[in-house]
């Protein structure tokens, strides 16, 4: 009897660790064959790949990526204040009148908001902002990333808020604060550092989009523009159309890219592990 | 302790109170009022198709926009079977890899494995879809694919012969590898919530670890259910992977090694030129409206099952 459960417990442990492998192989491959393609291209194109424009089909220089580096960074500035505004006005909300109606009925629509297919978004933004405006623009982009990074930011800056202690709002209110000046003066200071890495995962979030990208950014990629009423280009939408082309230099742009990506989004996770110990994405 | 308490009616409230309300108001409706706009305007553009071509258009398979002919099965099974494909996969992957996280790794180690599981999470899937196309597409169908169709052949599911790495299978793998840093953390969660009188008495009555683990597991099966559904849920909404490795073909199979459609792929696909037709984009919405609603569902049953498991552990 006892054989056999210490059996037992040794095939379940031989499983168990082959099993976590297998999830973890394919991840760290991926991460690697980044790293590795997307030195040997960068090598190749040197520090133009950040200021060149994408090469043609048929041509021998693999160019650059700049108005894809440019555009993200563009739709970046506009989707993620806007984003983070309206997330702090609904956090506020849900944590100052948690048992309002009108409180309640915000927290449900913004959780439903994550499990809307980001391609769906996209559907709507350009029945709403596309159409009327009369093509792609930067504007329909951001709108477009701002409501899909919304449930993110809300959920993370929602728990930020709520975490700080009740002797604070207390002692805030035995000083004769008004409720506003004490979230603004009390209950954000405290949780600062929290609510930065929640802005931080909210950016993650929608430097990593594509779809949402997809019927709403126009893919401008002969140019650059900092008009926002102009068409642009993602580095997420232009890894996802090059890796769909057969041709092997928009594939060498489309690694490149990528590990440019993985960079930028190194970078906010480490800010965010240094700034914040422990937050769940 | 006094507690000031902020849940009193909307009309007691003082008049300070009651400004920054009216403040606030605006957000709430502007979001609100989002949600429903996008359900009308979808439910709107959908009707269209539901009224022209009715019940057929669900359960008949077709895609020429220049005769008006359109048929939405092979995306809906097709995007029903990826997104179980997936689930399967990183049910499969997540459970192992959040015991030994849980389970069998102390300290610094269990520190470092969970901090590269939470940079795997929130990793652009656009990265998957393009390591996807060029290295795992080639490697399920050597490996997993052609070994499948060779000895378990008499399986109608893998009885056709792999032509590429462009699958249903494909697909769901990848997409199921992508989600599994996700349900990890969901099963991780739930897991370490789990009361620490429950590990010390299977240890006191000289439990073995596979039979701690056993019945820690079994008290967080609806939360490990809910991960599972949740993730059902972001593999059923996946775009960037199925476009990429789907194969974007209009054909009804039962095997899972031919190309096929996910109604994700079919937007990304097709929705580019729907107007030129008459009724492809109002057909593309009726297909939007059924994942939304799926999803939608999905998400609310797992979020409600986790709550309702977290309230019972924590009381």
């Amino acid at each position: 009897m006892h054989r056999i459960r210490v059996i037992k417990d040794r095939l379940f442990t031989f499983y168990v660790v082959i099993t976590s492998a297998l999830a973890l192989i394919p991840s760290l491959h991926l991460i690697s064959v980044i790293i590795l393609r997307g030195v040997e291209v960068l090598s190749e194109a040197g520090i133009k790949f950040l200021v060149d424009l994408p090469p043609t089909p048929l041509s021998t220089q693999v160019g650059g990526i700049a108005p894809s580096l440019l555009g993200t960074f563009m739709l970046t500035a506009i989707a993620l204040p806007t984003t983070t505004l309206i997330a702090i006005f609904a956090a506020v909300m849900n944590n100052e009148f948690p048992n309002n109606p009108i409180s309640r009925i915000l927290d449900v629509t913004l959780r439903s908001f994550a499990s809307i297919p980001t391609i769906v978004v996209s559907m709507t933004v350009y029945l709403l902002v596309v159409i009327p405006m009369g093509g792609y623009s930067a504007i329909a982009s951001s709108i477009a990333l701002a409501i899909i990074a919304l449930p993110y930011a809300y959920t993370i800056i929602s728990a930020a808020l709520g975490q700080v202690p009740h002797t604070y709002r207390e002692a805030a209110y035995a000083l004769g604060m008004s409720r506003w000046m004490m979230i603004y003066k009390v209950i954000i200071p405290i949780a600062r550092r929290m609510l930065a890495g929640g802005i931080l995962i909210t950016m993650a979030r929608i430097m990593g989009e594509t779809a949402a990208l997809i019927f709403t950014a126009g893919r401008f990629r002969t140019g650059l523009t900092l008009s926002p009423n102009q068409p642009v280009d993602a580095i997420p939408l232009l890894i996802f159309d090059y890796a769909l082309t057969p041709y092997p230099v928009m594939h060498k742009v489309a690694w490149g890219a990528a590990l440019i990506l993985l960079l930028i989004y190194l970078i906010t996770f480490l800010s965010l592990k240094v700034l914040v110990k422990e937050v769940k994405l | 302790m006094i507690r000031i308490k902020s849940n009193q009616s909307f009309f007691t409230v003082s008049r300070h109170d009651r400004n920054l309300f009216l403040l606030l108001l605006p957000t709430a409706v502007v979001v609100v009022g989002l949600l429903l706009i996008t359900f009308l305007l979808i439910s709107s553009r959908a009707s269209e198709a539901v009224k022209t071509y009715g019940l057929s258009l669900y359960v008949t398979s077709a895609w020429d926009p220049e005769r008006e002919r359109y048929g939405l099965f092979v995306p809906l099974a097709g995007t029903l079977v990826t997104s179980a494909i997936a689930a399967l996969t990183a049910l499969l992957l997540s459970l192992s890899l959040s015991i030994v996280v849980s389970e069998f790794l102390r300290g610094a180690v269990r520190n470092f494995l969970s901090t590269i599981i939470e940079f795997m999470s929130g990793l652009p899937t656009v990265i998957y879809a393009l390591w996807g196309v060029q290295y795992a597409a080639p490697v399920i169908r050597d490996y997993v694919m052609l070994p499948l169709h060779k000895y378990l052949g008499f399986i109608p599911l893998f009885a056709c012969e792999p032509l590429s790495g462009y699958s249903v299978l494909s697909a769901g793998l990848v997409i199921g590898i992508s989600i599994v840093p996700y349900v990890t953390s969901l099963i991780c969660e739930s897991y370490m919530l789990v009361p620490t009188a429950y590990r010390e008495a299977c240890l006191g009555i000289g439990a073995t670890r596979y039979e701690t683990t056993k019945i820690l597991l079994g008290l967080c099966r609806p939360a490990v259910i809910a991960a599972v559904v949740l993730g059902l849920a972001r593999a059923m909404g996946e775009t960037t992977i199925a476009a990429a490795l789907v194969g974007n073909s209009m054909t009804i199979s039962y095997c899972v090694f031919m190309p096929s459609y996910t109604v994700s792929a079919l937007i990304a696909a097709q929705y580019g030129n729907a107007q030129l037709y008459m009724y492809a984009e109002s057909v593309l919405y009726s297909a939007a409206l059924a994942i939304l609603i799926l999803a939608l569902v999905l998400s609310l049953t797992g979020l409600t099952l986790l709550s309702k498991w977290r309230s019972k552990v924590l009381a």
